[in-house]
């Protein structure tokens, strides 16, 4: 593990656990202590990836790659969207899930399968894993919703749901999280078809090859997030059952991922 | 410490009955009158007033048997509630003597609120106080304990900072509103019924963009609300559409029954779309019927919620509470010596005015009779050697009341004792309403004396015999010297039921 992997894993870490500890004694301190580390440990990981590329292991060209790129897409993504919200909550929740895509990336040692992907590979695995970045984004402002929505019926109002903290509406992560899945989802249209064709030109999938499970969890995803996109634009779906249902599309995202870290370890 | 005061309370409050419990016995202004009425006819209960807030009700009671009238009112409650009195009794408190009398003052000064330093709890004690004297159900034990806690109450707003930083029920509700909603910008407000809270937070959500509806049974209220915080008026029969249009909805109707029912507000739901609503119900008995709370996308906050929430943000005024709980025991103190003073000082007035005339009557006759023939200087003599006898013989029983008289077991004995052995006249009727305010001139709202309904300015005269000067000195002796100006307000504990 190099030096800057290490860097970006304990700058995530105490990110993370500054969130956390924000969460549960929120102070405004931990608060920016947590955004700092972040900010580090993004850019920590800037540099890394740059270094990678130069050494021929692009984000796009394994699997841990990629998963690792999740991690800081979700990390630069939540960072950037604190600039403009009050979503400290959040990052309890967004922190940690990029940590752990980081230590699931870096975990794998990453043997570079470029000669058999080519740019139409690149292309599908990029996509990707944009698209599950951005989905998770969704998916921890839609945790975030249910939490906060349970607290507010409870009428729990302690710590980081304090009424005298400034964190986002029920409204505001309503909408964020639609945005993000209403982005996601075109990407990840487009990543399933280029997946689709590029398969193809490898000379289609074989029967024992037809039935791998990744294939089954991303198209159930893809489902799910085309039908919270039509209920929720068409029939003005909101609040709860929207969250639930970007939560069910993301865990079949997860699943996909998780289904090709394994097979990539074996 | 009994305080030999026959006083009690008993209620249900915050602190040990939900809302649902609470709002089956609140006394609604305009049954006010009826319930005191129907209290008052109690064999066991002498003087009487009933406090009904959002928070809690109470019944304040006078009765020289005290446990009977608990036994009495308990069956009351029960009846009221429509339940069991073993049901309903968990939720009851009693207090009795001192402890009922630092009770009525805790709550008067807003110390037992929800609340702490809320300032309408002082208003709602003086209305139960007003509908009780209207009801001629005040005597002079519950108008010197309520004139007590009105003193008290004052002096605790005037001398710490308890009511400052008091953050109101409105503001926690457009708070709990921003956690849901992004803005109020276009969002709609609806106001169903016309209360100070509507008027307050619907100014202050129309001030921030909202649009604001109002609706109330009767029209002619929903278009003068309407028109104080800029709304539209919608009929009472539009309530339906209204609610389907509506983001937030603060009701405070005074609706018996929930206007608010599950099966409406999930009727609306659907015509929705899911848009969340936010419910403030800040009525007592409840607008929203419970458990809709439940529904998705549909918040509900009663007034418990709301006050409970506000509590978080009090902590900064622990300090002066617990400053003003030092001022109640105080005050408690200075009340106990004063009533106690005037519990013995008719006794000893009386018995000065048997003594003294006694031995005035016995020398006089002596100085027409066998001392006829003495000069005028003697004469003077013998009145004034009769009057240092009957003195000295008065200082011994005089010295014993008052230090007696702060307990009250002992000082009723040693009244008893006093009153038989100099054959003192016992049990002076007095008419209800004899108060024994030492406000000096102004009663708990700030009235001059001389404003008072008649049936509160009336003093009792124990010992007719002395002149109000002396009864004066009597009694302010007896107090230790410490409660002046009660001078037609002595009080003896056998107040008389109307």
């Amino acid at each position: 593990m190099t030096t800057l992997t290490t860097v970006e894993i304990l700058a995530y870490a105490f990110a993370s656990a500054f969130f956390l500890g924000n969460l549960f004694s929120p102070h405004p301190a931990a608060a920016k202590a947590g955004r700092v580390a972040l900010a580090l440990g993004v850019l920590a990981q800037i540099v890394d990836i740059g270094a990678r590329c130069l050494a021929a292991q692009n984000p796009v060209s394994s699997t841990p790659e990629a998963v690792a790129f999740v991690g800081f897409l979700v990390a630069s993504g939540y960072l950037l969207a604190t600039l403009r919200y009050h979503l400290t909550a959040a990052g309890a929740f967004a922190v940690p899930a990029a940590l752990i895509l980081l230590l699931l990336g870096r975990g794998v040692p990453a043997e570079p399968d470029a000669p058999r992907m080519g740019a139409l590979g690149r292309t599908h695995v990029f996509l990707a894993t944009l698209g599950v970045a951005v989905f998770a984004l969704a998916a921890v402002l839609a945790v975030l919703y249910l939490v906060q929505e349970r607290r507010l019926k409870r009428k729990q109002f302690g710590r980081a749901f304090d009424l005298s903290t400034d964190e986002a509406p029920l409204a505001l992560l309503d909408r964020l999280a639609l945005r993000c899945v209403s982005v996601g989802f075109p990407i990840f249209t487009v990543a399933l078809v280029t997946g689709a064709v590029w398969i193809g030109r490898l000379g289609g999938v074989s029967s024992a090859e037809a039935h791998r499970p990744e294939y089954f969890f991303a198209m159930a995803a893809w489902l799910a997030f085309g039908v919270l996109l039509v209920a929720r634009l068409g029939a003005g779906w909101q609040g709860r059952r929207a969250a639930w249902l970007t939560l069910g599309g993301f865990g079949g995202t997860l699943l996909v991922l998780i289904a090709y870290i394994l097979r990539y370890a074996a | 410490m009994p305080g030999g005061i026959d006083f009690l309370v008993m209620g249900l409050s915050h602190r040990t009955a939900p809302l649902a419990v609470r709002e089956r016995l609140a006394v609604a202004p305009e049954q006010m009158s009826g319930a005191i009425q129907q209290l008052g006819s109690l064999p066991e209960v002498r003087e009487v007033a009933v406090l009904s807030t959002c928070n809690r009700v109470e019944v304040y009671a006078v009765s020289p048997d005290l446990d009977a009238a608990i036994v009495a009112l308990q069956r009351d409650f029960a009846a009221r509630a429509g339940t069991t009195e073993a049901e309903l009794t968990p939720h009851l408190y009693v207090r009795v003597d001192v402890e009922a009398v630092h009770h009525l003052f805790r709550v008067a000064s807003s110390l037992d609120s929800l609340m702490v330093g809320e300032p309408q709890i002082l208003g709602q004690v003086k209305q139960a106080h007003d509908s009780a004297l209207a009801a001629r159900a005040v005597g002079p034990v519950l108008g010197a304990c309520f004139s007590g806690a009105f003193r008290i109450a004052r002096r605790i707003r005037r001398e710490t900072e308890i009511a400052r930083n008091s953050v109101s029920i409105s503001s926690v509700a457009i708070e709990y509103a921003r956690r849901i909603f992004d803005g109020f910008e276009g969002r709609t407000v609806l106001l169903i019924g016309a209360g100070k809270m509507a008027d307050l937070a619907g100014r202050a959500l129309g001030g921030q963009g909202a649009r604001l509806l109002v609706t109330n049974r009767t029209p002619a209220r929903a278009d003068e609300l309407a028109r104080r915080v800029g709304g539209t008026t919608v009929p009472f029969e539009g309530l339906e559409g209204a609610l389907v249009d509506a983001d937030i909805v603060i009701s405070s109707t005074g609706a018996r029954q929930p206007i608010l029912t599950r099966e409406l507000l999930l009727r609306i739901r659907k015509r929705r779309r899911g848009r969340p609503l936010f419910l403030v119900d800040i009525a007592v008995p409840r607008d929203v019927e419970p458990g809709c709370g439940d529904i998705s996308g549909i918040f509900v906050v009663d007034i418990d919620d709301l006050q409970k929430l506000a509590n978080e943000h009090r902590e900064e005024r622990r300090g002066e509470a617990d400053r003003a709980e030092v001022m109640v025991e105080q005050e408690v103190a200075r009340f106990l010596e004063a009533y106690r003073g005037r519990r013995v000082g008719p006794v000893i007035t009386a018995l000065r005015s048997r003594v003294l005339d006694l031995a005035r009557g016995e020398a006089e006759r002596g100085l027409l009779r066998e001392l006829a023939h003495l000069a005028e200087r003697d004469r003077q003599a013998v009145l004034g050697i009769a009057e240092a006898i009957a003195k000295k013989v008065l200082h011994g029983p005089q010295v014993a009341l008052k230090k007696g008289g702060a307990d009250a077991v002992e000082g009723a004995a040693l009244i008893a004792a006093v009153q038989r052995l100099f054959e003192l006249p016992v049990g002076e009727e007095h008419p209800r309403g004899a108060g024994m305010d030492s406000n000096q001139g102004e009663d708990a709202n700030g009235a001059p004396e001389a404003a008072r309904p008649p049936q509160s300015a009336q003093g009792v005269g124990v010992a007719p015999s002395l002149d109000a000067a002396e009864a004066a000195e009597v009694a302010a002796t007896a107090s230790g010297g410490h409660v002046a100006g009660v001078v037609g307000n002595l009080l003896s504990r056998q107040g008389g039921k109307p």
